[in-house]
C-alpha cells in the first residue's frame, strides 16, 4: 500500500519494540535460571520425558538407599553368624575332649558346666537384636523372641520368613536369614544315616541299654544306589551253642533279615544295601544298634544332649563305652551345625557383592539419568549469550530509528 | 459583477469548510475509529449567458468519508481471532506457569508419597517409618488438592471474566441500537450521513466484536443489525436482545451464557461463541480447563482405587486385613435443574477399576426403564444402560440408580472431575497400615526330603475365605522309584484346588479327588497361592497358614511400592508419572499452539488494520499541505472578492 497513516507509524512502532523487548527478557530469564526450557511450552516433548526421567532417576537413588539398609543388614548377619561358628568350634574342641576315657566325673562336669555357658552364649547369638528394636534371626516375627530354652535344647518362636528389600528395579533381596534355617537345618549323622546305639523304649520294661562296650562306626554309602532310607537294627546274641558274639541286621520297615546271624568280629566292615560300617569293641548279648536316615536337628538339642550325657555318664566300661558313642554322634552333628553356619555365611557374602554390583551400576545410572535430563532441559550458555547480545543490539536499533522516523513532520516547517 | 463576489464567496465558503474538516482531522487524528473526511467539491449550477454556459462557482457535495467495508470487516474478522487466542492464551498461560513450578507441580509428591512406602518397607515394625508413609501421604493428597484448588480458582476466574464479559457486550448492544436511532434520524441525505456517529458506531462495534465475534449486516435507513454466532441476533433495528450469564443446570459452579427474555432464560450452547474473548474463555473452558482437571482427577482416582486393591490384600500390625488407604473416590454427579420436580432419583457412582477409567464426561438420560449413558465426545461406552437398583461398572466406574426417576430425568456425571479435590486418606493410625501379606509358610524340620515352599501369595478372593489356621499339605509317595505316584492332600474340606503347571495348563481339583503332584507347579486355593519345589519324601509335610505377629514382613508393601512403575493407567498403558507427563504435554502443547496463534493472529491483526488505515487513517504531513492547500485557496477567493470589490468602486467611480 503507498498510504500510511501517522498512528500506523507509531504503533507498528511501538509493537515491534515491545516484541522485541519480550523476546529480550526471556532469553535474560532463561540465563538466570539455566533452564532453555522454563514452562512446558518451551518444549513440551522435552518437558514430559524430562519428568519421566526425574522418575527414573529418584527410584534409582531409592534403591541405593535400600541397597544401604540391605547392605548393613547383611553385614550384622555376617557378623552374628562368624561368632556362631567360632562358638561351635569351641563346642567341638570341647566334646573332643569330653571324648577322653580318662576324665573323672569332676572333670566332666567341668565340661558340662562349659558347654552350658557355651550354650547360653548360642542362645544370645540367635536372639540378636537388630537395630530398631527386633529380631534378627525371627523371620517374619521380628519382635518375637526367636529361641527359647527348654529342657531338651530351644525353641524356634519365629516363622521361615525371608525378609526382602527391592535393591533394584526387578530385584527383591532377602536382608537375613531365619532362626530355623540357621540353627534348626543341620543334618545328623554322615548326612545320609545315623548310627547309635539303640534308645530303648521307654514303654517296654524289657528294653535295656546297651551293657557290652560296643563302638559303631559313623559309616560311609558305598553305593547310593541301593540305599533305601529305611531303618536298620543290629542285633548282637550270644551264640548257645559255640558261645561266640554273632550279629544280625534287620530292616525295620519290614522286618526282612538284610544280614543273617553272623559271627561278630571287632572292626570288620558290616555292609548291606548300598550302607558300610563297622563295630569294635565288645558287644553283650542282646545289645542293640541302630542306622536311621539323616534328619534335621537342632544345634541347641545337639548341645543338650552332649551335656546330658557328660552329666549322666557313670565310671566303668560300659559307661564309658555309652558317652563315647554319644560323643561320636555329637561330633558329627556338631561339624554338620558348623557347615551349615558357613553355607549360610556364603550365601550371605555372595549377596553383600552382589549389592556391590548394583552399586556401581546404580551409580552409573545415575550419571547418565542426569545428563539425559541435562540435555532436555538445561541450557546451552554459549548459544544463549550470543541470542542475548544479538536482542540487544537489534532492540536499540529499533529503539533509535523509532526515534529518528517519528520526529520527521511537516509541521515542523511551516 | 455580483456573479463575480458570490463566485468569490462560494471559493471562501468551501476554502473554509476544507479548513475545518481537515482541522477535524488534525485534531481527531488519534481518536480510535475515526475515519478521516474530506470535502469534496463540485461546480454549481452554470448560467445560460446567451454566449455560452458561464459558471457559478463551488460548492461542498459532499464531506466524504474515507471508509471501506470490506477491509474494516477484514480488521473485524482478524480482531475477533486475536481477541479469542488472546483470552484462550492468558488462561492457558496460568496452567503453564503452575506445571513448571516445582514446588506445586504433583510429579516431587507422586515421587515422596512412594519413597515413604519404601521406607516403611525397610523397617516395618518401626512406628516412626510407618508413621512417616502417613504423613508423606498427607502430603501427596496436599498437593492433589493444591492442584485441584489452582484449577478451581482458574474455574472462577472463567466465570467471572464471563459475567463481566457478558455485562460489557450488553452494555455495547444497547449503545449501538441508540446510535442506530441517532443515526437513522440524523441520516436525511443518503449521501451525507453523520460521518462521526458512523465512526462511533463502527468503534463500538470493533470493541464489541473484541468480546464476542459478529456478523453486521445493513439494516433499514442506515441501521445496523449485529448477530452473533450462527445468527442469533443481538441488535436488531433500534432494540437490543440482553444476554445473561447464569449457572449452569447441572453444576452451580459453573457459569454459562443465555438470551434473557421476559420472564425465562433459555442457555445458549457453548458453540454459540466463536471469536472474541467469551469465545476464547468458552473453548478453553472446555477444551483444556475441564480436560486438565479431569486428567489429573485421574490420576488421583487411579492412584487411590489401584493402591487400596493392593493394601486390602495385606496385612496390618494388628493380624487384620487392610482396609482402605485412601477414602474411595466418588463421581461427580449433576443433576439438571430443570428436572421433574417429581424426580427422586439419586446416582452414586464409586471408582472401582482404575485401569479402566477415562477423563470424559458422560451424559446421562433415563427413558422410562433404563439410565442411558453416553459420552460427551461422542465415543461408545458399553454398557450403555443401567437398570434401577443395579449397580453396574462402566468405564471404571460402578454406577447405581436409586429412587424413582421420571422420563426425560437428565443427569451430567463426571468421573474424575473432583477425584483431586476429593482424594484423602482414610487412615490415621499407624498400625493399620497393611504392609505384611496375610499367609506365610514353613517346612518342619521334620521332613525328610528337601521339598520347598514358596512364601505365599494372596488374590482378592482372598478377602472372601481368609485362613484362621494353618493348613497342612501332606506328600505322599507310595513307589519312591515311580515318580507318577507323588501325590498332595490335606486341603480344607470343601475348597477347589488349582494346579497351574510350569507350562501353562491348569486343572482343578474338587474334595475327594486324588492330587497329583508336579514340581514347580502353582498350587491355589481359597485365594491363597504357592509353589512346591524341591524334592520331598513320602510322609513330609507343608504348612501355609496365617502371618501371625508377622510384623517384620513387607511383601505387601514392596508390591504397594512397585505400583509406582506399574503400568495402570489407561487401559494398562500407563503409569502414574507416565498420565500426568501426558497432562503436562497436552498442556505445552496447547499453550505454545496459542502463543503461535496469538503471533500470526497480531501480524492478521497489523495487515488488517495497515490496510484499514491506508483508506481511514489520518497522515498528519498529508492534512498539513491540505493546510496550506485549502489555505491558499482561501486567499486566492479573497483576492476574487478584493478585485470583485474593486471592479465595483470602478464603477461607482464612473459617476463622479
Amino acid at each position: 500500500m503507498t498510504r500510511i497513516s501517522t498512528s500506523m507509524m507509531y504503533e507498528r512502532g511501538a509493537s515491534q519494540l515491545s516484541t522485541l523487548q519480550s523476546n529480550l527478557l526471556k532469553t535474560q530469564l532463561q540465563l538466570s535460571t539455566m533452564r532453555r526450557v522454563l514452562t512446558p511450552a518451551d518444549d513440551p516433548v522435552a518437558s514430559a520425558r524430562a519428568l519421566e526421567v526425574t522418575q527414573s532417576l529418584e527410584l534409582n537413588t531409592q534403591y541405593a538407599t535400600n541397597r544401604q539398609t540391605a547392605a548393613s543388614s547383611l553385614t550384622q548377619v555376617d557378623t552374628t553368624l562368624q561368632t556362631i561358628g567360632d562358638l561351635l568350634t569351641d563346642v567341638k574342641d570341647t566334646v573332643l575332649k569330653a571324648g577322653n576315657p580318662g576324665l573323672s566325673i569332676a572333670d566332666r562336669e567341668t565340661l558340662a558346666v562349659d558347654l552350658e555357658a557355651r550354650m547360653a552364649d548360642l542362645l544370645g547369638q540367635a536372639n540378636t537384636a537388630d537395630g530398631t528394636g527386633g529380631y534378627l534371626f525371627s523371620g517374619y516375627k521380628t519382635n518375637t523372641l526367636p529361641f527359647v530354652q527348654t529342657s531338651t535344647g530351644a525353641n524356634y518362636q519365629g516363622d521361615q520368613g525371608q525378609r526382602e528389600l527391592q535393591v533394584g528395579s526387578g530385584r527383591k533381596m532377602a536382608i537375613s536369614a531365619s532362626g530355623s534355617q540357621i540353627f534348626e537345618n543341620n543334618i545328623t549323622g554322615n548326612g545320609t544315616f545315623l548310627t547309635k546305639p539303640q534308645v530303648p523304649d521307654p514303654a517296654d520294661p524289657t528294653d535295656l541299654p546297651n551293657v557290652g562296650t560296643g563302638i559303631i562306626s559313623p559309616g560311609s554309602v558305598s553305593d547310593a544306589t541301593k540305599l533305601t532310607g529305611h531303618n536298620y537294627t543290629v542285633t548282637f546274641a550270644k551264640d548257645a551253642t559255640t558261645g561266640k558274639m554273632q550279629y544280625s541286621v534287620t530292616d525295620d520297615s519290614d522286618g526282612s533279615e538284610k544280614i543273617p546271624l553272623t559271627d561278630y568280629k571287632a572292626g570288620e566292615p558290616i555292609a548291606f544295601d548300598g550302607i558300610t560300617f563297622d563295630i569294635k569293641g565288645e558287644p553283650a548279648d542282646t545289645d542293640k544298634f541302630t542306622v536311621e536316615p539323616s534328619k534335621n536337628q537342632s544345634i541347641f538339642e545337639t548341645v543338650q544332649n552332649v551335656i546330658n550325657a557328660l552329666r549322666t555318664a557313670g565310671t566303668g566300661p560300659t559307661a564309658g563305652a555309652k558317652l563315647t558313642n554319644a560323643m561320636n554322634e555329637a561330633n558329627q552333628n556338631v561339624q554338620n551345625a558348623s557347615d551349615n553356619v558357613l553355607s549360610v555365611l556364603a550365601s550371605v557374602g555372595a549377596r553383600g557383592k552382589e549389592l556391590d554390583y548394583l552399586d556401581d551400576s546404580g551409580s552409573e545410572m545415575n550419571i547418565q539419568y542426569k545428563s539425559q535430563i541435562s540435555d532436555l532441559v538445561e541450557l546451552d550458555e554459549i548459544e544463549a549469550a550470543t541470542r542475548f547480545s544479538q536482542q540487544l543490539s537489534s532492540l536499540q536499533a529499533a529503539q533509535q530509528t523509532f526515534k529518528s522516523a517519528t520526529s520527521l513532520s511537516l509541521f515542523n516547517y511551516l | 459583477m455580483s456573479n463575480l463576489l458570490s463566485i468569490g464567496k462560494t471559493g471562501l465558503m468551501a476554502a473554509q469548510t476544507g479548513i475545518a474538516t481537515t482541522g477535524h482531522n488534525i485534531t481527531n487524528a488519534t481518536v480510535p475509529g475515526y475515519s478521516r473526511q474530506g470535502i469534496v467539491q463540485s461546480t454549481t449550477p452554470p448560467i445560460q449567458q446567451g454566449v455560452g454556459y458561464i459558471g457559478t462557482g463551488t460548492e461542498v457535495a459532499q464531506i466524504k468519508r474515507y471508509y471501506d467495508n470490506f477491509l474494516n470487516t477484514q480488521l473485524l474478522n482478524a480482531q475477533a481471532n486475536q481477541g479469542s487466542v488472546d483470552a484462550y492464551l492468558g488462561q492457558i498461560s496460568q496452567i503453564d506457569n503452575m506445571l513448571s513450578d516445582s514446588t506445586i507441580g504433583l510429579s516431587p509428591a507422586l515421587q515422596d508419597f512412594f519413597k515413604g512406602v519404601q521406607t516403611a518397607n525397610s523397617t516395618p515394625s518401626l512406628q516412626a517409618a510407618r508413621e512417616s508413609m502417613l504423613s508423606s501421604s498427607q502430603t501427596l493428597t496436599g498437593r492433589f488438592h493444591e492442584v485441584s484448588g489452582r484449577l478451581t480458582e482458574l474455574q472462577n476466574g472463567v466465570n467471572s471474566s464471563i459475567s463481566s464479559t457478558v455485562n460489557t457486550i450488553n452494555a455495547y448492544s444497547t449503545q449501538i441500537a441508540d446510535l442506530n436511532t441517532k443515526i437513522a434520524a440524523a441520516t436525511a441525505d443518503p449521501l451525507n450521513p453523520p460521518n462521526d456517529l458512523l465512526d462511533q458506531r463502527d468503534q463500538l462495534i470493533r470493541e464489541l466484536n473484541q468480546q464476542v465475534k459478529v456478523t453486521v449486516l445493513p439494516g433499514d435507513n442506515n441501521m445496523l443489525n449485529v448477530s452473533i454466532g450462527s445468527g442469533q441476533p443481538l441488535v436488531v433495528g433500534v432494540s437490543s436482545m440482553e444476554l445473561a450469564s447464569t449457572t449452569s443446570p447441572t453444576d452451580p459452579n459453573r457459569t454459562v451464557v443465555a438470551y434473557q427474555t421476559p420472564g425465562r432464560q433459555s442457555v445458549l450452547p457453548d458453540d454459540t461463541f466463536s471469536g472474541g474473548a467469551l469465545g476464547g474463555l468458552i473453548a478453553f473452558r472446555n477444551e483444556t480447563l475441564d480436560r486438565v482437571q479431569n486428567q489429573v482427577g485421574q490420576i488421583a482416582a487411579g492412584l487411590a482405587d489401584a493402591f487400596n486393591d493392593q493394601h486390602r490384600l495385606g496385612q496390618d500390625l494388628n493380624g487384620e486385613l487392610g482396609g482402605d488407604f485412601f477414602a474411595p473416590i466418588k463421581a461427580y454427579v449433576g443433576y439438571d435443574t430443570r428436572n421433574s420436580p417429581l424426580s427422586t432419583a439419586k446416582v452414586e457412582g464409586i471408582v472401582t477399576d482404575a485401569s479402566k477409567l477415562t477423563t470424559a464426561d458422560y451424559n446421562v438420560t433415563f427413558d422410562g426403564t433404563n439410565y442411558n449413558f453416553e459420552r460427551a465426545d461422542g465415543v461408545a461406552v458399553t454398557p450403555s444402560s443401567v437398570a434401577p437398583n443395579t449397580p453396574t461398572e462402566i468405564d471404571g466406574v460402578t454406577y447405581n440408580f436409586t429412587g424413582d426417576g421420571q422420563d426425560g430425568d437428565r443427569f451430567q456425571v463426571r468421573p474424575t472431575y473432583q477425584a483431586a479435590a476429593d482424594i484423602t486418606v482414610a487412615i490415621t493410625d499407624y498400625k493399620k497400615i497393611a504392609l505384611a501379606a496375610p499367609v506365610s509358610t514353613s517346612v518342619p524340620s521334620s521332613n525328610k526330603g528337601n521339598g520347598t515352599i514358596s512364601a505365599g501369595v494372596v488374590d482378592p478372593s482372598y478377602v472372601d475365605t481368609p485362613l484362621t489356621a494353618p493348613v497342612t499339605i501332606a506328600f505322599h509317595q507310595t513307589d519312591p522309584a515311580d515318580k507318577n505316584t507323588r501325590t498332595i492332600d490335606g486341603f480344607p474340606a470343601g475348597t477347589t484346588v488349582t494346579i497351574k503347571q510350569p507350562n501353562g495348563t491348569e486343572n482343578t481339583y474338587v474334595d475327594g479327588d486324588t492330587i497329583p503332584y508336579t514340581e514347580g507347579a502353582t498350587i491355589s486355593f481359597n485365594g491363597v497361592s504357592f509353589v512346591l519345589a524341591g524334592a520331598p519324601k513320602d510322609g513330609d509335610t507343608f504348612t501355609i497358614g496365617p502371618n501371625t505377629s508377622g510384623v517384620g514382613d513387607s511383601r505387601n508393601g514392596v508390591l504397594l511400592a512397585g505400583l509406582q512403575t506399574k503400568n495402570i493407567l489407561n487401559g494398562g498403558s500407563a503409569t502414574f508419572q507416565g498420565g500426568y507427563a501426558s497432562t503436562v504435554n497436552y498442556v505445552g502443547n496447547k499453550t505454545r499452539e496459542m502463543q503461535v496463534g496469538s503471533a500470526s493472529a497480531t501480524t492478521a491483526v497489523n495487515q488488517a488494520r495497515a490496510s484499514q488505515q491506508s483508506v481511514s487513517g489520518v497522515n498528519l504531513d498529508e492534512e498539513a499541505a491540505d493546510l496550506l492547500r485549502y489555505q491558499q485557496a482561501y486567499q486566492a477567493a479573497g483576492k476574487v472578492m478584493q478585485i470583485a470589490g474593486q471592479l465595483f468602486d470602478t464603477l461607482l467611480q464612473i459617476g463622479n
